[in-house]
């Protein structure tokens, strides 16, 4: 470089050195925008957060950074241990049975059918749709004077509404599950859906030739190969049911309920210093989806690598 | 490919059939999925509607002849309902989110997607990393900061607000638009003499619009959708359908006309973009933004 630049002109020279500089930037400068979102707002919102968690609150007049007070005082709280246990139920369960649901879905949409056309629209459906209409449309069909309830009375089973078993606003979830499903599974199948389409069949005919049943092809070959399109439904399905608001708002019980809904509860407080145990809340509640997110993630590393993938 | 017309034949006849398990279960998923919202749309064309009655008692176009105010329908489009404004609102912020989450999610998209650079994983992990932070612990921490910058009640906030959600989205969906096309096309059109900017206008832009396109209807969608944040950085001041909708359905033990008549509204923009997208764009660029 050296050499042929004494030979260059001075001019030159100094265009060449922008353009190394220019060429230098031009990856963070690209970059840039849309970091600020991820740097400032992102990373911003959760550092005040956790600063908050640990006393800095000048704002509400508080200030004895650093402690642990408020991650203490949330779990000497017999309500936290309760909450966290609901959070992880109602979040696992629709993940691990809508999954099923999902891969099933997702295997007979790929056969030939009639109708299959307008199937492949309206299955969709649910994913194009705000939380809060899934949860307008459960509370018409499942409260004890809802439309199921009537249809009960209609048929003779039941005669006022309070004969109906109680369904939403309870601790066993019934509603914030089936929202959460019912949103979801579409959701998992068009991953686990267009990663089949992108497949072909080849594999699964060659295994079915050498005279692999069904159920061997399915759990040998079919589902080695969705795994990659199940871990990445899964990595977004379940994060978000561990942090979902609204729909455990409306549809659980007053008491308990999960994290997201006790930390509003606790920011919601009339006196302004319980907001650092609202922190302490949401931080532990980040904090635990993303160790989990860690461990799933190292654990399909694992899987693969065991099956011989990178 | 080489799939002779004997053996396609044979594949239709056995493995390519539904089993009828299979049936069952898709026309079952096909009800689970329409068949909800029916009472929701009867409930927005009711008067009244007691128990235990399967049909409204009164019809809102009986009740809305001898009515003294408007009803239904007639009282979403007055003024005193605030649904207009709430539409309104609500598509605003889409707009501007939309414009500007697709402007700095280009330039980032097309780095990591035609560029080597050291730390580039990293970079793109914790670009989705907002994807799977809690709401609420995005909405409490921004909130203490906005408050002091005044930037809470107004459209700012919320707008600024919205780009976390779906910034990773639109980078992700970007991404493998651009990974999507060569490169080559700019290269020979630069080799051609065209200046970067008439090879990015001319050249590139025509074929990444459909991802753009894509991209932008769902960011715009994912906007249209957010309640959380709107309801934190918003403080009450500023309403949109999904803020309208929750304060509608807050009690959690009924829903009433209005109610109804909003989750529908609300409804709208997802329903015309399953049509919209169905149509004229790939699936699998949605898919493909999550690793599909």
């Amino acid at each position: 470089m050296t050499s042929t630049t004494d030979t260059l002109g001075l001019t030159q020279k100094r265009k060449l050195r922008q353009r190394s500089i220019l060429k230098r930037l031009y990856v963070p400068m690209m970059l840039l925008p849309a970091s600020l979102v991820f740097l400032v707002l992102f990373m911003g919102a959760l550092i005040m957060a956790f600063l908050q968690s640990l006393g800095y609150a000048p704002i509400y007049g508080v200030n004895d950074f650093p402690t642990f007070r408020y991650y203490r005082e949330m779990l000497e709280d017999p309500a936290f241990r309760v909450s966290i246990g609901l959070t992880f139920y109602y979040a696992l369960v629709p993940t691990i049975l809508g999954t099923i649901l999902s891969i099933y879905l997702a295997l007979s949409m790929r056969k030939r059918f009639r109708g299959r056309t307008l199937f492949q629209y309206i299955y969709k459906l649910p994913l194009m749709i705000p939380y809060l209409v899934g949860v307008a449309v459960v509370i018409e069909l499942f409260t004890q004077g809802g439309i199921i309830a009537r249809l009960f009375h209609a048929a003779g089973f039941i005669e006022v509404p309070q004969d109906f078993p109680r369904l939403l606003k309870t601790e066993a979830g019934w509603g914030i599950m089936t929202v959460y499903l019912w949103k979801q599974i579409p959701f998992t199948t068009l991953i686990v859906y267009s990663v089949l389409m992108g497949l072909g069949k080849e594999y699964e005919e060659a295994a079915g030739t050498l005279g692999a049943n069904k159920r061997q092809t399915f759990i040998h070959v079919t589902l080695p190969q969705i795994m990659p399109g199940i871990v990445a439904a899964t990595l977004i399905v379940f994060p978000f049911n561990f942090g979902s608001f609204e729909v455990p708002y409306i549809l659980g019980a007053d008491f308990p309920n999960t994290l997201p809904v006790q930390a509003w509860r606790v920011f919601d407080d009339a006196d302004y210093t319980r907001r650092l145990g609202a922190m302490a809340i949401v931080m532990t509640i980040s904090f635990i989806s993303g160790v989990l997110l860690l461990i799933y993630l190292m654990l399909y590393r694992r899987y693969e690598r065991i099956r011989g993938r990178q | 490919m080489t799939i002779t017309k004997n053996q396609r034949k044979k594949q239709a006849s056995s493995g390519n059939r539904l089993s009828p398990y299979q049936r069952y279960y898709l026309i079952f998923i096909g009800i689970a999925v329409v068949v909800p919202f029916v009472p929701v749309i009867i409930r927005a064309f009711s008067f009244s509607w007691f128990w235990p009655s399967i049909l409204p008692t009164k019809w809102w176009w009986e009740a809305r002849e001898n009515a003294w105010q408007p009803l239904g329908w007639d009282y979403i489009f007055s003024g005193p309902s605030h649904v207009g404004e709430a539409i309104i609102n609500t598509v605003f912020i889409a707009i501007v989110v939309t414009i500007v989450c697709t402007a700095i999610s280009l330039p980032a998209a097309r780095v990591i997607a035609w560029e080597k650079f050291r730390g580039k994983s990293a970079v793109e992990f914790f670009l989705l990393t907002p994807l799977i932070v809690a709401d609420i612990a995005i909405g409490l921490g921004i909130l203490i900061t906005f408050l002091q910058l005044g930037l809470t009640g107004g459209y700012v906030g919320i707008i600024l607000a919205h780009l976390i959600p779906t910034t990773p989205y639109m980078v992700r969906v970007l991404t493998s638009v651009f990974q999507g096309l060569s490169r080559d096309y700019e290269e020979q059109a630069r080799l051609l003499g065209a200046t970067p900017l008439k090879t990015l206008w001319f050249i590139t832009m025509p074929m990444i619009l459909p991802g753009i396109m894509a991209g932008g209807l769902f960011a715009f969608l994912i906007s249209t959708n957010i309640f959380l944040l709107t309801f934190f950085v918003g403080q009450g001041n500023i309403v949109t359908l999904p803020t309208m909708l929750f304060a509608k359905v807050i009690g959690g033990s009924s829903l009433d006309t209005i109610g109804a008549e909003v989750a529908l509204i609300l409804s709208l923009p997802g329903l015309i973009l399953l049509i919209i997208t169905e149509r004229f764009l790939k699936e699998e660029i949605f898919a493909k933004g999550f690793g599909g």
